[in-house]
């Protein structure tokens, strides 16, 4: 087992909800940010709905900041509020982690739809939006951007707790964000990935996911130095690891491969076994073959007791967020712990024979777990799993 | 870490010896010094785009100077850390501008490269993208050392690829940012324990000194000089977009 550090604060924008409370209340009572997309063009795609945010509450940003930048910051401005005394203290040993399946592509895609700027183009590199981020929070520390498709807001988690196991920063804010547009759109749509009927994570009937929109931040400090400066507790971060498959360039390992390294690889990196785990936040795409190969893997990793652990899936909330995903997963996972209840899989109604676990289908669970999985995938074979723990 | 070898191709041809003394003068003009499409004899990668197709020909370069079976590195004992600035900006571009079809949308992911290298060699362990220019190889190069020294992994591959050919008219637009010749280049160290650990240093003009021969390579840019250094212990950073690092035994 190895140092955990602390999760000392959150913020996020969703379409569900443009602060960690309103998030969480939708959560708990099935609220679906699931619209008809407005923001660009639909009409020539077969799916045209996703989790899109309409409006931004919060608009702390100076003008001329892409959509990406304006969901990182708007977040931000939410975990500034609340992790203030940690995130402001050392601005040379503060740290950005941002994981992001698209990065600034809405930008390139409109430049290259007319006559390009230099600074369009600059924009439309998958690294901006977080070097737009740190510049705003002043952070002169390392500002990283990774990108394991839509595995990558777990990653960045994990590349910030070893920047503070290693003593390379103080503080690091992490997380992860991605912006629907018709680039993304237009991909999954010919992919035949997108799903005409609700989004069923586990369900028999599934037929896949509808994307969305988001960002999610976390604050990171190294646990002696959180609780030298008293400052707030979401939880702990035990363990991380990201993986590949290499299978497919698509598709996941039909067996699992790449993910079971990584739940394995979290496990031992936190320190714990199959019988420690609470709840496990699963990816969960409502795609067939990601869901029945999760179960898979969750039953081979854990074991029986597998079977006793509620698992749920939130991308039926909002749609498949890519880059935020795991982050707000995270997040979800220690307000579950914190509220002592796990939101309920959205839109599972007849379960799949093949998805034998316990899903949380119906209604939000009454359990206060307190350590947890959260395990995500992506494109290419990216996989990524953390170890949480709730206060 | 320390470094078992460098696989390393550029638009001036195979391995370090291969690059001039004065990238400028040897571009002779030329804005962008490109690699062909490598012909690799694989029907599985018939659909894959350049830049996949040379991160795989890095990684056999790689395993050609280190007289290597590829079949030593499958397996999770393996981490694959891969570095990029610009070689996700080509599929990008055909995507949107040309409305590319299903096959074509997943290679517009920067994770693209380093997905087809796992199939490829059949790596299923520890694996991370960094996207920037020079310092997200530093920062690559960073995690490989801390993975190695936890005993995550067996050995690294470090991957870099940079292309420009498909971009080169709105990367000419600024071509006042960069110094030198734009050089494809795609470059693969591989890793193993021991040789000390290493962590980031205060800044040094260290990632210049490759730039006058190779020209502009961006993420490949700490390889290079890798290869360069040949055995030496590893000091290795560089510059991207007004953040400076480097790496250097501690």
């Amino acid at each position: 087992m190895r140092d955990p550090v602390a999760v000392v604060a959150a913020g996020v924008v969703t379409p569900i909800g443009q602060d960690i409370d309103a998030f969480w209340a939708s959560l708990l009572t099935g609220g679906c940010g699931i619209t008809r997309i407005e923001r660009f063009p639909v009409d020539d795609l077969r799916v045209r709905l996703g989790g899109e945010i309409k409006k931004l509450d919060r608009r702390p940003w100076t003008a001329g900041e892409c959509r990406a930048s304006q969901l990182l910051i708007a977040a931000a401005a939410e975990l500034r509020s609340a992790g203030a005394a940690m995130l402001d203290s050392s601005p040379a040993r503060t740290a950005v982690v941002i994981g992001t399946a698209l990065g600034g592509v809405e930008e390139g895609e409109r430049a290259l739809g007319g006559a390009p700027s230099l600074r369009a183009l600059a924009g439309g590199l998958y690294d901006s939006p977080a070097r737009n981020l740190g510049r705003w929070l002043g952070a002169r520390g390392p500002v990283m951007t990774v990108s394991t498709a839509c595995a990558s807001g777990a990653t960045a988690l994990g590349v910030g707790a070893e920047l503070l196991r290693e003593g390379v920063a103080d503080v690091v804010v992490a997380g992860g964000y991605d912006v629907l547009c018709r680039f993304v759109m237009k991909g999954f749509d010919a992919l035949r990935s997108l799903t005409r009927d609700a989004i069923r994570p586990f369900d028999r009937r599934r037929t896949g996911l509808l994307l969305g929109e988001a960002a999610g931040l976390v604050l990171l400090a190294r646990v002696r130095d959180a609780d030298a400066r008293r400052a707030p507790r979401l939880g702990r971060l035990l363990g991380h690891s990201s993986g590949s498959d290499g299978s497919h360039i698509a598709a996941p390992d039909p067996n699992g491969r790449g993910l079971e390294y990584t739940v394995r690889a979290a496990m031992d990196d936190a320190g714990v076994t199959p019988g420690a785990i609470d709840f496990v936040s699963a990816h969960g795409t409502a795609t067939p073959l990601n869901d029945r190969v999760e179960t898979l893997v969750l039953k081979r990793v854990l074991g029986p007791r597998a079977y006793d652990i509620p698992i749920n899936s939130i991308k039926g909330y909002m749609g498949h967020t890519m880059g935020a995903a795991a982050t707000l997963e995270a997040i979800m996972c220690l307000l579950a712990a914190r509220h002592g209840a796990i939101p309920q899989t959205l839109g599972l109604e007849q379960q799949d024979p093949a998805c034998d676990l316990d899903y949380v289908p119906g209604a939000p669970r009454a359990v206060r777990p307190r350590v947890m999985l959260s395990t995500s995938a992506g494109f290419g074979g990216c996989n990524s799993t953390l170890v949480l723990e709730g206060l | 870490m320390k470094v078992a070898g460098v696989g390393l191709l550029t638009g001036w041809g195979r391995g370090i010896d291969a690059l001039p003394e004065d990238s400028a003068a040897a571009a002779a003009g030329r804005y962008v010094i490109g690699i062909p499409r490598p012909a690799l004899p694989s029907d599985r990668l018939r659909r894959a785009t350049r830049e996949c197709l040379l991160g795989i020909s890095a990684v056999e370069e790689l395993l050609g100077r280190l007289a290597m079976p590829r079949t030593a590195l499958a397996g999770s004992r393996t981490a694959l850390l891969y570095a990029t600035a610009s070689a996700y900006a080509a599929s990008n571009r055909s995507f949107i501008q040309a409305a590319g079809g299903a096959l074509h949308f997943p290679y517009t992911a920067p994770s693209a490269v380093p997905a087809e290298v796992a199939i490829e060699y059949e790596l299923s362990g520890a694996y991370l993208n960094f996207l920037g220019g020079a310092t997200s190889t530093v920062d690559a190069l960073w995690y490989a050392g801390n993975l190695l020294e936890r005993g995550e992994c067996d050995r690294a591959l470090v991957l870099a690829v940079e292309t420009f050919e498909e971009c080169a008219d709105l990367y000419r637009r600024g071509r006042w940012l960069t110094k030198g010749p734009l050089v494809e280049a795609a470059a693969c160290a591989l890793l193993l324990p021991g040789g000390g650990r290493y962590g980031y240093a205060s800044r040094t003009s260290a990632g210049d000194r490759v730039r006058r021969r190779a020209g502009e390579t961006f993420a490949c840019a700490p390889l290079i000089a890798m290869a360069a250094a040949a055995g030496d212990e590893i000091a290795v950073g560089g510059a991207w977009r007004g953040r400076r690092e480097e790496l250097r035994r501690i």
